[in-house]
């Protein structure tokens, strides 16, 4: 047989991927505490669409993630989604536990920097709040 | 050195695009072992990287109840090895027959999945 | 303003939740992980789907005999009639890991009843029946469906006789699977239209039986697995 060393260093990679580190994350501790969840906003406004506009751009976001570039392959998205659905995000209503789940194992697996995306979410308020 | 041909990144792109994945594959399996109403029973092989032949079903026998495709395994594919296609089966097997305490009250119960050739053997 | 001329609700103040989910995006963009225009294309090909095509084959399969035998052998070629191109319609022009282009129709009898999962992820048949539940994704149904089917369905409120064979579906390779249920009593006469809406996203999945005058899904549980599990 042949050596296995080209499969052994990606096995390697996606082991580890799996061993996610699912402590919690400062600025996302804050949004799940803090975050109005759609459930709550939709019945204040009278509101009775089931989910916010939002999750059809988290979903884009999933499977674009796997598409081309494949910088977050969707099985291993879907095993941490689990582990972090049931465990840290567990008390967070659905389809907001999705979103935290995916901004935590992005950060976690490099993809994104929590001090950037810190800095990006005051950028974003900022610019949504401007119409008001 | 293994005569592996080298494909650029975009070959399954080109190969499944306005035909689909399993359909790309069709005609490149060897002629099927099997067929319908077979009895057979999954093998129970070492899985080493991936796979996607649950344990639950290893060494069980089943029934073929449709030939489905023509596939790479997932073992072989999930590392973009493409050019071993086998034929797929759809396999019903007894619930009594997965799980020793499932209930006798229900022992018409069943469940079916689709496995590769590489994981079948006669009973 | 009258009654007649009201807007449509909307949510007017913004969430912590929808500063995340754009503030992400933003930055995988800038990242080069995706580009604005995949993104789209991908939001696009969103907003198409849903469970009614699906809904629609089961509706034709039960008025046409011979439409049934198509779908229950080439559901790729039979949902064609329902609008439903597997291999043309997705972004990718071939299907997806995600979506793979086998597509079967399981039939149920009086006496065989199907329901769908998938133990290793949750592959789910997206271009005809839309995006899966959450509780469809959760290992706690994954998991206990193979194992105790009876029990799980007994939770999502259907109980079987037991000389009904129960048979579970492991979407584990590449086809994806709908159920075609039995067409209920009580709906005799009825049009396409009429027993399209009775054919709800949980009978395809196999966790309900359509019944006339019930078009909506029930609030099903999302429970935690009671083992903590290793992949």
């Amino acid at each position: 047989m042949t050596s296995i060393n080209p499969d052994k260093i990606v096995l390697d990679e996606e082991m580890q991927a799996r061993n996610l580190d699912n402590s919690p994350i400062d600025l996302l501790e804050q949004i799940r505490q803090e975050g109005r969840c759609w459930e709550d906003l939709a019945p204040k406004w009278g509101v009775d669409n089931p989910e916010p506009p939002w999750k059809i751009w988290l979903e884009a976001t999933c499977e674009v993630l796997a598409d081309r570039n494949c910088a977050l392959p969707a099985l291993e998205r879907r095993w941490e989604e689990d582990d972090l659905s049931e465990e840290l995000y567990r008390d967070v209503p659905f389809p907001e536990r999705q979103l935290l789940a995916l901004a935590h194992l992005m950060i976690r697996r490099g993809l994104i920097d929590e001090k950037e995306l810190a800095a990006r979410t005051k950028i974003v308020e900022k610019r949504l709040h401007m119409a008001d | 050195m293994s005569n592996k041909p080298v494909y650029d990144r975009e070959h399954h792109v080109k190969k499944a695009t306005g035909i689909g994945d399993p359909q790309c594959f069709t005609g490149e399996a060897p002629a099927a072992k099997f067929k319908v109403g077979d009895q057979l029973r999954v093998r129970d092989l070492p899985d080493l990287f991936y796979t996607r032949t649950q344990t639950y079903l290893r060494g069980t026998a089943c029934t073929v109840s449709a030939v489905v495709y023509e596939s790479p395994a997932a073992e072989d594919e999930s590392w973009d090895n493409t050019d071993k296609v086998e034929w797929f089966y759809s396999l019903v097997f007894k619930q009594s027959d997965l799980w020793p305490d499932y209930p006798s009250a229900f022992g018409n119960d069943t469940l079916e999945t689709e496995l590769p050739e590489r994981w079948l053997e006669s009973a | 303003m009258s009654d007649d001329h009201k807007h449509a609700p909307m949510v007017d103040e913004v969430s912590e939740f929808e500063i995340l989910e754009i503030a992400v995006r933003e930055l995988a963009i800038e990242k080069g992980l995706f580009t604005q225009e995949d993104h789209n294309k991908w939001t696009e090909y969103m907003h198409t789907l849903g469970p009614l095509p699906a809904a629609r084959l089961v509706a034709k399969a039960w008025l046409d005999p011979e439409f049934k035998k198509l779908a229950v052998e080439d559901g790729v070629k039979a949902s064609l009639e329902v609008g439903i191109d597997w291999i043309r319609t997705m972004p990718t022009q071939f299907g997806t890991p995600s979506d793979y282009c086998s597509f079967r129709v399981m039939e149920d009898t009086p006496t065989l009843k199907h329901v769908v999962v998938c133990t290793l992820c949750s592959c789910y048949p997206r271009p005809i029946l839309g995006q899966s539940p959450e509780w469809y994704r959760t290992p706690n149904y994954r998991r206990r469906l193979v194992r105790w089917p009876r029990q799980v369905l007994s939770e999502f409120g259907l109980q079987l006789p037991e000389d009904v064979e129960v048979r579970v579906v492991d979407s584990n390779q590449k086809s994806r699977f709908i159920v075609l249920p039995v067409r209920p009593e009580g709906t005799e006469g009825w049009n396409e239209d009429q027993l399209t809406e009775i054919v709800t996203r949980d009978c395809l999945i196999g966790v309900a039986v359509p019944k006339p005058g019930k078009t909506a899904n029930d609030p099903r549980p999302v429970r935690k697995a009671l083992k903590p599990y290793d992949h």
